[in-house]
């Protein structure tokens, strides 16, 4: 940090490096930054870097995270807010949901033939994968975290309301429709599997 | 899988889905080198003016700023044109410089750059350069551009025009005379443009030991790149390797050179620290090159029942305050794709380039055909609307038969304009299958129950063919090694295509070998000598041919080992055997090379199909049912190509309705940020239905066209019609877009508009 706290510029104020102590996925994850660093800054200076950036207005949804359990804008949090609330971001969603039918099927380098694999898919990210909700996926993980605040709050949404949740996001590739048909098909599975 | 069963037509699923997934996937601004450094681009602030001063002092004194580089710290070069049919004998004088040079031509060009130790210190510092402008008048849109006594933007174009592209078939003024019916309308398009979810990114890093410079997150057109920051680095391109990462979205704006290509990496060469550049979202809006801003003088003639006979198209396209690394591409394109998919007698086309006070133009998904497209079927609906024909049957009785393929007009050629000629396909046959697929007359039906329940609906169409396959050649390699893999080296990019897949799935079918034994490499330069990458739907078709000659070459190299006929060695588990039971390690044989040309580019049909209703008193548009259907000639992988379509056709949904670059009299940009630019999402669009046919193309072995585009094409042209049609007769002609709420509600309250001429000779 270059910030020396002693500089004449009025409107320049000192911005002294605060230490943070966050719950992130369940692990505690201490970061020095500026009062003025996002939570997805921050975050993704710490290695997170599954929170993407698509406009740092609060507008797409490319950085959606679960703050205690609600999906907010990491854009819009300041890092120093986010102490003492439960974090969840994209990286901690494998293994969520992850073995409703049997162990086995879902290894990432299984039918995907994917080199270098072996996470665990959670049931909303494999309704993404089979349902083609993803292209570039850079706003996968903002719409799954969505998703994934929306299905635990509201597990009988109705399309309308799946919808209107989800286009709070913008998904540039496949304009979010196919992604409102994963969510809908992970509601249907997880009622029949009676969950 | 077994591996005698084909790949090639079966939706294998695509690779790499699960780091996209997990969060694991690493764009350009996920990657990071010990030691970097963090810049911000200095804008500029006015849309014209001369640079007066440009004082760095008070940004250099902030603790942390290692550098600010002015014009003047650069050596004087420009970003080159990439593609050698864009360029002309104007456009070198009107090409930018990395940072403006003593005048500065639209607002966000780059006047300044800093380096810092910290990205939030950059930015600081950017605010802290004091550039003085002094005003010079603004020629913020063509007509003023274009106006007598105008602003001059470049000393070498006195009429603010770049180049005119002009087309002539037949004796157009003979079929005129000759004409029923003339109608004539000034359609035009909108500036908007692609938008990807992710800005642009970079990361270069230069070894003074070595001398090589590597370039991180260029992608689309990587060797083009290579070699133009090789000259104006003075590098040799074989020292600048240009690495692709995971990207989100191209849509044609992304990895095209800009100036913060030669930025950033000549920073890292001067202070030989690795450079880190994200583009912020607002600057995206100001920097990444704009689209589709044209306007169209069309004019047709045709016979009382229904023939064509000719047309006339009069082009205005806005190439904004430069013209960037696509040449006059923004010009070129609609000249090509103004005839379509009809049989003319004649034409004329002029398509002219101009220069104004506003971002540079260049291409996205679909450019100068989506264009075209609009202007042409929306004079069509005008042309059936005044013969009281139904705008099905005006196609059906136009479109070029297929016994009529292959199909050229006999325009004359010219250097910078590839032949428009039509390859294969049967466009009556794809139309009628669009509209019996789609279910035209249950949609007609549909429309009718809601006009009598008091709705105003209507359905549009916009038949349309698009250039794809645009060569000149891409180069491809293909190895074996002893575990029993493959590895395919080839120049294209992926750019979130899912690309990899389907060329594996091409390779795997060549070789006879399982599709998961085969990888894909093309993230590096380094990976292969050359290559063109991604672009005009042509990563599959060039490259896969290449891999399916490449594979052959490595066949032939096998059978010169063990044996036999090329096509009946086979290799098993990293063995390659003969037909006489000779063996060989498959890792000793040389990797098969080859390479597809494709001197012409193709063409392929498609068309699209819209049911739209509009709130009469809001001026609200929803489409309720969109179907696209594209000629692919073969389709590889059936899933990813309709998730393509599809994708695409949400694209131009959103154009039509929703997306607009405004910008006011000063040429200030209003729409900066996604609270004025407005993107579609899942509540503004239906289920895209889709529908692949397939004309395989004899003009090259695999007989593939392109695709990525298709769906984009005729949307905006459809859904056009759509409003029109749902509007009525009472309202104006819908001759712009987008169809905003508020601009619609202007269609409905007046009378028709004083533009619109219909001419009965
Ligand atoms: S980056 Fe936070 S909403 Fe777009
Ligand atoms: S998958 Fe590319 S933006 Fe959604």
């Amino acid at each position: 940090m270059n910030e020396t706290g002693s500089r004449q510029d009025p409107w320049l104020p000192p911005l002294d490096p605060v230490t943070v102590e966050l719950d992130v996925n369940d692990s505690l994850v201490t970061c020095t930054v500026e009062p003025r660093r996002t939570l997805a800054d921050a975050l993704r200076g710490a290695g997170l870097t599954g929170t993407r950036l698509g406009c740092e207005h609060g507008v797409c949804g490319a950085c959606t995270v679960l703050l205690d359990g609600r999906p907010v804008r990491a854009c819009l949090v300041l890092a120093v807010q986010a102490r003492g609330s439960r974090i969840r971001t994209v990286e901690g969603l494998s293994g969520e949901r992850e073995e409703p039918t049997g162990p086995g099927e879902y290894e990432g380098n299984g039918e995907n033939g994917e080199p270098g694999g072996g996470a665990r898919l959670s049931d909303v990210q494999r309704a993404f994968r089979d349902g083609g909700a993803l292209q570039c996926g850079f706003c996968t993980p903002g719409f799954l975290m969505l998703a994934q605040g929306l299905l635990a709050d509201e597990p009988d949404a109705s399309a309308e309301r799946v919808t209107d949740v989800l286009s709070s996001n913008i998904c540039r590739c496949t304009g979010g429709v196919p992604i409102v048909s994963a969510v809908r098909a992970v509601q249907r599975a997880r009622k029949e599997a009676g969950s | 899988m077994n591996h005698r069963t084909p790949s090639v037509g079966t939706s294998t699923p695509r690779r790499g889905v699960d780091d996209l997934l997990t969060g694991r996937a690493r764009y350009a601004a996920d990657l990071d080198r010990p030691g970097q450094v963090h810049v911000r681009v200095v804008r500029s602030p006015l849309a014209h003016g001369r640079i007066a001063a440009l004082d760095t002092a008070e940004a250099l004194a902030l603790p942390g700023v290692l550098a600010v580089y002015t014009a003047d710290d650069l050596p004087d070069v420009r970003i080159p044109v990439r593609l050698p049919f864009a360029e002309t004998a104007e456009t070198p004088p009107l090409l930018q410089p990395p940072l403006a040079r003593g005048t500065v031509r639209y607002v966000g060009e780059p006047v300044a750059l800093v380096v810092a130790e910290d990205p939030y210190t950059a930015e600081d510092a950017a605010e802290l350069v004091d550039v003085d402008i002094d005003d010079l008048d603004v020629a913020a849109t063509m007509a003023a551009a274009t106006a007598e006594g105008a602003p001059r933007l470049h000393e070498s174009s006195p009429d603010n025009t770049v180049s005119t592209v002009s087309l002539r078939h037949g004796d157009v003024e003979a079929a005129f005379s000759r004409a029923d019916v003339v109608v004539r309308e000034r359609l035009t398009m909108h500036r908007h443009t692609a938008v990807p979810m992710e800005t642009r990114g970079l990361l270069a890093e230069y070894e003074p030991a070595t001398g090589l410079l590597t370039l991180w997150g260029g992608a689309k057109v990587k060797h083009f790149t290579r070699q133009a920051l090789g000259a104006m680095l003075g590098l040799g391109p074989e020292r600048v390797r240009v690495v692709e990462v995971h990207v989100g979205g191209g849509f044609g704006v992304r990895g095209e050179p800009y100036p913060e290509d030669f930025l950033v990496p000549f920073a890292a060469m001067r202070l030989g620290r690795p450079v880190k550049w994200t583009e912020d979202r607002a600057e995206h809006f100001v920097a990444t090159n704009h689209a589709r801003e044209q306007e169209h003088e069309w004019e047709i003639a045709a016979t009382s029942d229904g023939r064509l006979l000719a047309f006339r198209d009069r082009a205005w396209c806005d190439q904004g305050a430069y013209v960037r690394s696509q040449g006059i591409l923004p010009g070129l394109l609609p000249a090509l794709h103004a005839a379509g998919p009809y049989r003319w007698e004649a034409f004329a086309v002029d398509s002219t380039g101009v220069l104004t006070n506003r971002t540079p133009t260049g291409t996205y998904r679909g450019p100068g055909m989506t264009e075209a497209t609009f202007a042409r079927e929306r004079a069509l609906d005008l042309l059936a609307a005044e013969l009281g024909l139904d705008p099905a049957e005006l196609r059906r009785r136009n479109l070029i038969p297929a016994a009529a393929m292959p199909f050229a007009f006999d325009a004359p050629e010219q250097p910078h304009v590839p032949p428009v000629r039509y390859e294969s396909g049967d466009f009556p046959a794809s139309f009628e299958t669009l509209l019996d697929a789609a279910g035209y007359e249950a949609l007609t039906r549909e429309r009718q129950r809601l006009r009598r329940s008091g709705r105003l609906a209507g359905v549009g169409l916009a038949p349309y063919v698009e250039i794809g396959a645009v060569g000149p050649f891409e180069e491809a390699f293909v190895e074996a090694a002893d575990d029993g893999t493959f590895t395919v080296r080839t120049g294209v990019s992926s750019l979130g295509q899912g690309v990899e897949t389907v060329l594996a799935q091409i390779a795997a079918d060549a070789l006879s070998v399982p599709f998961e034994d085969v990888t894909v490499d093309f993230s590096d330069t380094t990976a292969v000598p050359m290559g063109f990458g991604a672009f005009a739907s042509r990563s599959t078709l060039l490259a896969g041919n290449a891999i399916a000659l490449a594979a052959r070459d490595l066949l032939a190299k096998a059978a010169a080992e063990v044996g036999g006929d090329p096509g009946e060695v086979r290799f098993d588990r990293g063995t390659v055997r003969g037909p006489g039971g000779a063996t060989a390690p498959a890792g000793r044989l040389p990797a098969g090379h080859g390479r597809f040309d494709k001197p012409h580019p193709g063409f392929s049909f498609g068309a699209a199909l819209s049911l739209v209703t509009v709130d009469a008193a809001t001026g609200a548009v929803r489409v309720l049912r969109h179907a696209v259907l594209h000629d692919v000639g073969r389709a590889v992988n059936p899933e990813l190509v309709r998730g393509q379509l599809a994708g695409a056709a949400s694209q131009g949904i959103g154009g039509a309705l929703l997306e607009e670059l405004v910008y006011d009299e000063q040429g200030q940009p209003l729409s900066t940020s996604f609270g004025d630019y407005l993107m579609p999402t899942a509540a503004d669009l239906p289920e895209i239905d889709v529908f692949v046919v397939e004309y395989p193309t004899p003009t090259n072995p695999l007989g593939l066209k392109g695709a990525g585009e298709s769906g984009m094409v005729g949307t905006p042209a459809a859904v056009a019609n759509a409003v029109a049609d749902a509007l009525g007769a009472a309202a104006r002609p819908v001759t712009r877009l987008p169809l905003t709420p508020g601009n619609v509600r202007e269609l409905l309250r007046g009378t028709p508009s004083p533009q619109a001429t219909t001419v009965h000779p």
